[in-house]
């Protein structure tokens, strides 16, 4: 047995004008979980501690939360794991949602990005028109397991820096989903779907694998960029900046083998678009100045016709 | 400081080369920012490696890395791109691949990985690059010059070799996303909480700025997605480092570069001034081993760096 200082965020949106902190102290050992320990001090210390949990075992995706500053479920989190040499574990709610009571948070936001991507099967025939079951293969149904094993825990919402500073990008946990729909034999509303999550700014996740700590493995960001691969296969809402600047990229490396940073702007913004120009041109001409714009031109590599080559006998046809 | 080793580098360690010191030869991509707009980060790098008596050969045939964007089109693409790259390293002799670039480190090791962790990839690529006579064998290893510095170069020499160190010049680290995650791919030291850039900071004079932002990302590859956004992520994590005490930012990355020097200024409007001066890892490191301010292209920084080093009795 250890003495655990568990020092909790403390917050009740109905009376305080501002959060505290409480320093509550458990007898547990180090080998329990974050969740177990919280448990504990609300059973025998303070029976006002408010978090939310249910299965702690990480399935039922409820107690995510910042631990140490770092986001994760409870329930799978040693206090060994975490706690420093003093036996003190920071605990607060996860970032990017409006605290409620205590570690407890408002998810609507998350929730609504969910419900706006269809969470559910949409055939492209009535069920009574249909002779037999709906098959799926196992590898059809292989390609959608990890994505369907998302507990909405929005542990990756939480640790997203995109969702930090603008909440309108849909988010990763949300993508992933709607990527186990998109790539479901039996869902006949794959275009749609596409240009919805295009819509919710699919092309704003920034690459930057904060998602890659998701509990259950869903690895979200690879879902993203498999949903990015069908919206440009399936032909879906290209005249927008994400489809033309991975189209423009794509381009000039095939073209001289290097990313053209020039074309690629030009390419991105739109080379015709006199607004969007206008709006980067302050920027261009600050870099200008210090003599940090890129070549208008670039030449090619040496041997540049084998980057050709690799696109030509790689590119699928659309 | 410790390395782990990933199971491909664990595999290829055998029929590498031995990383002794007398060979100090390495295969270097540059990447295509290094080139074209960040051409002051090529520069230096080649000043540093002159005063760290190592030999950098530009791998000059190679191509972009794909740089995250290939890959949102077509996987199999940005692979056989870098496996062509490999390809070339080993033609030279080289099987040490350095990069300056954190999006090329993170994507050019995921490309290796895939490769050798399966023959039927390996033969897709060979199948392709047989077609102008090229073979990869699967010999490279991508590392970023950061890590060259400490597991080859080593802390201990790097600070005995400093001439004018940086007088407790307080730094933040600004690692970049590509350098750490995901950790399966590069796993050369702890994500969470990494230290390589503070062990360099510390080792030529200067002080760490410990600050949340660190392993944050910079917004870079979405700054023509949508308005703002990636201005407002450089402006958090920059108010983040500012409030901490932060005088000036080093970073890895010329994607990262260009995002915290060119973006500041916008992000004032919400997050507040910062103006801090950022730094590319091989200028401040090759300021401190001596060599002339002039030389590092300082000037071509949006928000002038020189101010702090004059001020830090760093230059005249």
């Amino acid at each position: 047995m250890a003495q655990i200082k568990l020092d909790i965020f403390r917050y009740d949106e109905a009376v305080d004008a501002v959060p505290h902190r409480d320093t509550v102290e458990v007898d547990v050992p180090v080998t329990t979980t974050v969740l177990d320990a919280l448990e504990t001090a609300k059973a025998e210390v303070d029976g006002s501690i408010s978090f939310r949990r249910s299965c702690r075992s990480a399935i039922c995706g409820s107690c995510s939360m910042n631990i140490n500053g770092v986001t994760g479920l409870a329930c799978k989190t040693p206090c060994k794991s975490v706690m420093n040499d003093q036996g003190v574990i920071q605990i607060d709610p996860m970032p990017n949602f409006q605290p409620m009571k205590d570690l407890v948070v408002h998810m609507d936001p998350f929730w609504d990005k969910y419900t706006r991507l269809k969470p559910y099967l949409q055939p492209a025939d009535r069920d009574e028109d249909h002779e037999t079951e709906r098959r799926v293969s196992p590898a059809d149904m292989k390609k959608l397991v990890d994505a369907a094993n998302c507990v909405m825990c929005a542990t990756c919402y939480a640790l997203c820096p995109v969702v930090s500073v603008d909440p309108s990008f849909a988010g990763p946990a949300a993508i992933a989903y709607a990527y186990r729909f998109i790539e479901d034999v039996r869902d006949g509303k794959k275009k749609e779907r596409l240009a919805q999550i295009n819509e919710d700014y699919l092309w704003l996740c920034a690459h930057c694998y904060a998602c890659s700590y998701c509990p259950k493995h869903v690895d979200p960001h690879d879902r993203i960029v498999d949903v990015k691969r069908a919206t440009i296969q399936e032909g879906v809402m290209m005249n927008h900046p994400g489809p033309r600047h991975a189209l423009v990229v794509n381009k000039t490396i095939k073209n001289t083998g290097m990313l053209a940073e020039t074309e690629v702007i030009l390419g991105t913004v739109g080379r015709f678009n006199f607004r969007g120009l206008l709006k980067i041109g302050p920027q261009g001409l600050r870099m200008a100045i210090k003599g940090k714009m890129p070549p208008p031109f670039l030449k090619p590599i040496p041997k540049a016709d084998e980057v050709r080559t690799i696109f030509e006998s790689l590119e699928v046809p659309t | 400081m410790s390395s782990t080793l990933l199971p491909e580098e664990q595999a290829t360690d055998s029929h590498r080369h031995s990383k002794s010191s007398e060979m100090r030869r390495y295969g270097f991509f540059p990447g295509c920012v290094a080139k074209e707009s960040c051409k002051e980060l090529f520069n230096s790098t080649m000043l540093l490696a002159d005063k760290l008596g190592i030999e950098l050969i530009e791998l000059t045939a190679a191509s972009c890395c794909g740089a995250s964007v290939v890959n949102d089109t077509n996987r199999d693409i940005a692979r056989v791109l870098n496996a062509r790259t490999y390809a070339q390293a080993e033609a030279l002799g080289l099987d040490d691949v350095i990069t300056i670039c954190s999006t090329c480190t993170g994507h050019m090791r995921a490309a290796n990985k895939e490769l050798l962790e399966s023959d039927e990839r390996m033969n897709q690529a060979n199948s392709i690059l047989g077609k102008f006579g090229a073979k990869y064998e699967g010999s490279v290893m991508v590392r970023h010059l950061l890590w060259l510095l400490i597991d080859d170069i080593g802390l201990d020499k790097l600070s005995s070799m400093v001439v004018r160190p940086l007088n407790g010049l307080r730094v933040a680290p600004f690692y970049g996303c590509h350098i750490i995650r995901p950790e399966k791919v590069n796993g050369w030291e702890s994500a969470r909480n990494p230290h390589s850039l503070e062990d360099v900071i510390t080792a030529i004079g200067g002080e760490p700025v410990d600050y949340a932002g660190k392993t944050r990302c910079c917004g870079f590859h979405i700054q023509l997605e949508k308005d703002g956004v990636a201005t407002s992520m450089v402006g958090q994590n920059m108010r983040i480092a500012k409030d901490r005490g932060a005088e000036a930012v080093i970073t890895p990355c010329p994607l990262c570069h260009l995002a915290l020097d060119a973006y500041q200024q916008d992000a004032a409007a919400r997050w507040g001034r910062t103006d801090l001066p950022t730094f590319h890892l091989p200028q401040l490191v090759a300021l401190a081993l001596g060599v002339p301010a002039e030389k590092l292209g300082l000037n071509k920084h949006l928000i002038d760096p020189r101010t702090i080093l004059v001020e830090r009795e760093l230059i005249a």
